[in-house]
């Protein structure tokens, strides 16, 4: 293999520049992955970590694609420890109860987040990296598809999220009597 | 123009149209009401989805500050810990089982000589190149690797059960294959056993105690059919200090690292992984925006040697060319003889052996962010890494 292959080299100075435009978007983006604000800021860190020594070409697409997969990784195992965690969350966490605001917006984030589960998963993937900041084309690159089908696949995910939110509301109330 | 589509209407608001494109669009929705009424629908869906993706939005905070200076080591995560432990529950188990299945049962017991024997016939029938080599097959989590073959090296095997009743239940059944004189039987057993521990995930390495200076050709169809079913690595790895050059890489891992030919390599790296002594990952890129790893590893010396319960030595290897010729039925009568033969002696000079030429496994392993298959797919591909 010809060491002439080796691309130019990214600058930690480069790293920064994109560190600063995609920091926020990174986090959001795997906020919706493992829903937990703390753990996500840990995986972009992590993933920035890991652009500093690979320094990959194009840092924004792969800072999200090595995300992503951590992401995924981390919530196998989350999956594998949550007996444990539901002992831990058992245990009084608060002193203060949670004003009615507070239950009200949890009330709500967790009814979008059982909307976007109801997505199929490349139709969530746009939807996300979308809202992250990326652009139709770095979507394109992102997931392997035509660029052309972006507007259509976020065209139908966006319906569906809402289909799903209001169903998932009417249903609650429905139960709530 | 016809009508404008949803997905060009989303687009032309997400102002991800072309200025021609918008153009065109503007120009049908002046003079179309329904898809003016349409893009005012679209306008409000979308406002509203951003609406309801912004509440299950992250808490604002403050970016933190970016750090190069605390490149290395990268930050360990809670689950980075976890995983060399497992690791290190699978040695103990190994170690447990190796001494209690040791040279010490060889010596108790004829049949379970005859069943590392003959082990090692099928693990040898395997690649057709047949050249000589360990395979030590241990059961444990989804873990790590495979492979080397380096010629006119000794030829041992070890088998460690996945758990004592399995262990003991193929032992028999062996022995049963065995006393009876056929050479064929104990080989399906043998195979049956490895299809069922490839089926639950067990872990299949080839040890080589020495890389030949020149690595066998590769890949074998042999080699192929074993990649496929080869198991991951364990554990993460973190990349220490600047890229290497292929010579720096080559001396650590004393070999050719692995690299998939005709991907353009975007760097080399040195590796730190439990259980290896040196690692090297060659970093290379599928497409503009996807890298894989290629990790070449050579497994920690120390931990082989205590695992690693020998059956056969050096003296052996004589015929390891030629009993490839013959077949694999041949070559397991063939090794069932020399194992009885010298039943005691050999563990003894496996020993020795390893005292001066320590035995360490050459692991390569494939990783990026693609399906399993993908991955599978590509380490079948490997090649040694040459200038």
């Amino acid at each position: 293999m010809p060491h002439s292959a080796f691309r130019t080299r990214l600058m930690p100075e480069d790293l920064a520049d994109v560190y600063r435009t995609t920091y926020r978007a990174l986090v959001r983006f795997l906020y919706r992955k493992v829903w937990d604000a703390e753990r996500a800021e840990d995986i972009a860190q992590e993933a920035f970590a890991r652009a500093l020594v690979h320094k990959p070409a194009n840092a924004r697409g792969w800072l999200f694609v090595v995300a992503a997969n951590m992401a995924r990784d981390d919530a196998r195992r989350a999956a594998r420890e949550r007996r444990h965690l539901t002992l831990l969350k058992s245990e009084p966490a608060a002193s203060a109860p949670p004003s009615d605001e507070a239950l009200h917006t949890e009330g709500e984030r967790s009814q979008v987040r059982a909307a976007l589960e109801q997505l199929t998963p490349r139709d969530r993937e746009v939807l996300l990296l979308w809202d992250s900041g990326l652009s139709y084309d770095e979507i394109a690159t992102q997931t392997g598809l035509a660029r052309g089908a972006i507007g259509t696949t976020l065209a139908r995910a966006r319906r569906r999220l809402l289909e799903a939110f209001e169903a998932g509301r009417t249903g609650e109330h429905v139960a709530r009597g | 123009m016809s009508h404008v589509d949803d997905g060009t209407l989303h687009a032309y608001l997400d102002g991800e149209l072309s200025p021609v494109e918008s153009q065109d669009v503007e120009a049908h929705i002046a003079q179309c009401p329904g898809c003016r009424d349409r893009l005012e629908e679209e306008r409000a869906l979308i406002a509203r989805a951003d609406e309801l993706l912004g509440l299950a939005a992250p808490p604002d905070r403050a970016t933190p500050p970016f750090r190069p200076g605390d490149r290395a080591p990268p930050v360990r995560l809670w689950w980075r810990v976890r995983l060399p432990l497992a690791w290190a529950a699978t040695v103990v188990l190994a170690l447990g089982a190796g001494m209690y299945f040791g040279p010490g049962a060889l010596r108790r017991e004829q049949p379970a000589a005859d069943q590392r024997t003959s082990d090692l016939a099928a693990g040898r029938a395997l690649p057709p190149v047949a050249a000589p080599e360990t395979v030590v097959t241990h059961g444990a989590a989804p873990l790590a690797v495979r492979r080397t073959r380096a010629p006119a090296a000794p030829t041992s095997v070890v088998v460690e059960g996945k758990s004592v009743a399995k262990d003991k239940y193929t032992g028999e059944v062996v022995a049963d294959g065995a006393s009876a004189a056929d050479a064929a039987r104990p080989e399906t057993v043998v195979a049956l056993r490895a299809r069922d521990e490839l089926a639950a995930g067990a872990l299949k390495q080839s040890v080589a105690p020495r890389p030949a200076p020149a690595p066998a050709a590769f890949p074998l169809p042999a080699a192929q059919e074993r990649a496929a079913a080869v198991a991951r690595m364990v554990g993460p790895y973190a990349l220490t200090g600047p890229p290497l050059t292929l010579d720096s890489a080559r001396a650590l891992v004393d070999t050719d690292p692995y690299a998939v030919p005709d991907l353009p390599v975007r760097g080399i790296y040195r590796a730190r992984l439990i259980g290896f002594s040196a690692v090297v990952v060659v970093e290379q890129a599928l497409d503009s925006s996807t890298a894989i790893d290629v990790i070449t590893g050579r497994q920690a010396p120390l931990s082989l040697q205590a695992v690693v319960v020998t059956g056969a030595a050096r003296a052996d290897t004589e015929n390891a060319a030629e009993r490839a010729v013959r077949g694999r039925a041949a070559a397991a009568s063939d090794s069932i003889a020399a194992a009885e033969r010298k039943p005691e002696a050999a563990p003894v000079r496996a020993r020795g052996a390893a005292a001066n030429r320590p035995a360490t496994a050459l692991v390569v392993e494939v990783r990026g962010p693609l399906s399993a298959d993908s991955l599978a797919a590509l380490e079948r591909r490997l090649q040694p890494l040459r200038p």
